[in-house]
């Protein structure tokens, strides 16, 4: 496998016809998108805009943020599965707008009994620091859904205005000569040259069945796990979208544009090249909907790590809620148990701030823990010139001045690792 | 004649601020004496006393020890609440900025009593307060959720290193600094989360951890594991078929309107609901407050979640000997100890009240 990655680099957006890239700045055709967009029926009429870094904007509830990526011409299937047909991901040219980003709008709110603004993307004030996203070139898509239909359905819609948009914008760097080529060195369990070099693995779970998945929602290669036990993906499939969020779970912290530059495998990929590791593949895995699902799949997970990839240590990270956390303390356990180190990130689930409430399990052998934050962080945002949002009450709710948690805003309460909030113990 | 650049020194305070501090000594720290003592009553001096010399010094020119109080260890710890009201009402006189107690050390009734007068003097009066103590002290861990409680170790000879940690902390206290963290400022763990920025993403730190975990060097977890009291095991219900039994579910069944409005995250409420003269719970009567699982199959027969149907079987067949009229019912999604310990506790009064014998508590 051999992914490369073509990277423009973007540092404006303005909506003009045709769609094209010239130097820095894409420019953006928004009839063109409109088209594509409401070829999905569930959407009656879409919007676009743009919010850039330090404007003072606001834009929100966020469903998605995607960087765009297009595969060059003969390369394969953008979102394999979803897109197009489900042949492997991470092969060949994959054409980069770097410092941009699709970022979806949702018309409800994630989970009322939590947050009513859902999350939001801030672009100025003190949040900047803490979310990668606010870097970022940001066309907004807010997509007008038909009244009535069911909930996944929206969220289906949603999913796809996003990734077509993504894809179709990027598609304007075709002709353009990248600044820069980015590929990896190999990666695989038999790769040569690499002895005494510690054997590392990911285990990620890319789904939790607390919920039971729609039967036609995209999770991996389109498929919506039904079924499905722990899988050995090559670290170029996640970074070429073989894996996006679940429909229910944009309240979680997972988004695709962070599978796209997955900040664990971006690492262990670095650490590699450093000849520091011997990174020798990742494990996709989901969280089971009870025990006797758990049971099954932290073992065939921890199995897949001993046997198949023959690592030494792996890192873990969790998807969803608080359940998942169960599924990742016993998946660690059994690999500790097998001699292979762990360790694992979890979610800040203290909601009284104490650390008794900290964690969700309590497995002696798991014992190297990252703890991310962002329950605990709040800040007052101003009133800012402009809310983007998909419906009048979300402009007005999301108006400010208010009190913001920092869960609220989208980037900060990451599972994919991109956070640099810690809930310190003090 | 005085240093013309003495105000310029670290250990200066803002514009001619002045602070003033009440401390709290034990009998032996007091000067008074020993075990043999340690009936002594309250006594007040004016001024710093035996360790409180050093702390003031070490706090700088422009701090005042004003009021020193001194009681025996055993006065202390059985007249608690009348030492407690006479040494806040003192220090409320005194008009002070800073309550200090101790250090104390291992000496596990003067933490005991150290940390009870810090906290009513935070509590009632509202200024800052420290000590001091050792990790096994007694006082530690009745108190360190409240209180910045400085590691002292459990030599007194490390006296001067601790006033000095005393000192530093309690100067940021007072000028309301930001507080770093425990190794950083020498106090004990608190117990306690907050939010910070760090210069390392989580996926950076995730496999930093973990190569220094393979390769056999010092990593630090970022949690600490949490440990809890073990829960005896209740005795088994002698004879099932005489027993009164009842469901509770944190699962979030309610009512259809949720008549107690209990919360589908972290419920502060819960809810105890009939079910006398029904066999079976229909769909249409309840609804699901709760948002962490799928809760469409509980719509659907919330008997699945509250097996009413089953054990209406169980009390006809005289397997159990009666299904209580009511069950409880709140939600079990991200809830804090806190909160769900006084869940627990209202739940098992109530229990006992009807006369429960046993209990079924299902969960999702």
């Amino acid at each position: 496998m051999q992914l490369t990655l073509a990277r423009h680099p973007v540092t404006d957006l303005r909506f003009d016809t045709p769609a094209r890239l010239e130097g820095s700045i894409l420019l953006i055709d928004r009839a063109e998108l409109r088209r594509l967009v409401l070829e999905d029926e569930s959407i009656v009429s879409v919007d676009f805009d743009i919010a850039r870094p330090g404007e003072r904007c606001r834009a929100g509830p966020i469903f998605d943020v995607i960087e765009p990526r297009a595969k060059a011409p003969g390369c394969g299937a953008d979102f394999p599965g979803i897109l197009g047909a489900p042949i492997t991901a991470g092969i060949g040219t994959t054409h980069v707008l770097t410092g941009a980003a699709v970022s979806v709008l949702a018309e409800i709110s994630p989970d009322p009994t939590r947050s009513a603004t859902g999350r939001v993307l801030e672009m100025s004030g003190a949040p900047v620091e803490a979310s990668e996203y606010s870097s970022l070139q940001h066309l907004i898509v807010i997509p007008h859904t038909k009244p009535g239909l069911p909930r996944q359905t929206l969220e289906k819609a949603y999913r796809l205005a996003g990734i077509r948009v993504a894809v179709e914008v990027a598609r304007s760097a075709w002709n353009h000569l990248p600044t820069n080529l980015q590929t990896f060195e190999p990666v695989g369990p038999g790769e040569k040259g690499r002895d005494g070099r510690a054997r590392v693995a990911y285990v990620g779970q890319i789904f939790s069945r607390q919920r039971k998945p729609a039967v036609d929602e995209p999770i991996l290669y389109g498929a919506n796990t039904d079924g499905m036990l722990p899988v050995m993906l090559h670290p170029d499939e996640w970074l070429d979208g073989a894996v996006v969020p679940s429909l229910h779970s944009w309240f979680g912290g997972t988004e695709t544009y962070f599978y796209q530059n997955h900040p664990i495998i971006l690492e262990l990929y670095q650490r590699h090249q450093a000849r520091e590791i011997n990174f020798v593949g990742t494990v996709a895995t989901i969280a089971g909907s009870d025990n006797f699902d758990r049971e099954r799949h932290c073992r065939a997970a921890a199995n897949l790590v001993k046997w198949n990839l023959n690592a030494d240590g792996a890192v873990l990270s969790k998807y969803g809620g608080g359940l998942p956390h169960a599924d990742l303390a016993e998946t660690a356990r059994l690999l500790e148990g097998m001699g292979i180190k762990t360790s694992v990130m979890v979610s800040d689930v203290s909601r009284d701030r104490r650390v008794e409430s900290a964690l969700l399990f309590n497995v002696p052998e798991v014992d190297a823990i990252v703890y991310n934050g962002g329950n605990g962080k709040q800040w007052e945002v101003p009133r800012v010139d402009r809310i983007i949002a998909a419906t009048p009450e979300f402009t007005e709710l999301l108006a400010g001045p208010m009190t913001i948690d920092a869960s609220n805003i989208v980037g900060i309460t990451n599972q994919q690792g991109a956070s640099r909030m810690r809930a310190m113990v003090y | 004649m005085p240093c013309p650049y003495s105000r310029l020194s670290p250990r200066a305070y803002p514009e001619e601020f002045a602070m003033r501090i009440a401390h709290y000594l034990n009998q032996f720290f007091g000067g008074i004496g020993a075990e043999e003592h340690a009936g002594k009553e309250l006594e007040v001096r004016d001024g710093a006393v035996g360790p409180g010399r050093l702390l003031e010094s070490l706090l700088g020119n422009d701090a005042r020890i004003v009021l020193t109080l001194v009681c025996g260890d055993n006065y202390a710890v059985e007249h608690q609440d009348e030492v407690t009201a006479s040494v806040v009402e003192k220090v409320r006189h005194a008009n002070v900025d800073l309550f200090v107690a101790g250090p104390c050390f291992d000496a596990g009734r003067y933490g005991m009593a150290a940390g009870a007068l810090c906290r009513a003097v935070q509590a009632e009066l509202s200024i800052s307060v420290v000590t001091a103590m050792s990790e096994e002290n007694p006082g530690v861990d009745l108190n360190r959720d409240a209180l910045y409680i400085i590691d002292s170790g459990t030599s007194i000879a490390n006296m001067r290193n601790v006033l000095d940690k005393m000192a530093r902390l309690s100067r940021k206290l007072v000028t309301k600094e930001p507080i770093g963290l425990p190794h950083e400022e020498g106090y004990l763990r608190r117990g306690w989360l907050r939010d910070q920025l760090v210069e390392k993403k989580a996926a950076t730190r995730l496999v930093d951890m973990l190569l220094a975990k393979m390769n056999g060097e010092p990593f630090e977890s970022e949690m600490p594991p949490t440990a809890f009291a073990p829960i005896p095991m209740p005795a088994g219900v002698k004879n099932l078929s005489r027993a009164k039994l009842m469901l509770i579910t944190d699962g979030g069944l309610v009512p259809k309107g949720n008549p107690d409005r209990i919360e589908g995250t972290a419920a502060t409420r819960w809810g105890s609901y009939s079910i006398e003269g029904r066999d079976d719970l229909r769909a249409e009567d309840y609804e699901v407050s709760h948002g962490g699982y799928d809760t469409r199959f509980v719509q659907e027969d919330p008997d699945r979640l509250v097996p009413l149907d089953a054990l209406r079987e169980m009390e006809k067949n005289g397997v159990i000997g009666k299904l209580h009229d009511e069950f409880i019912s709140t939600c079990g999604r991200s809830n804090p100890l806190s909160n769900t310990r006084r869940l627990g506790r209202e739940m098992a009064a109530k229990i006992k009240r009807d006369g429960v014998d046993a209990v079924i508590l299902t969960s999702t």
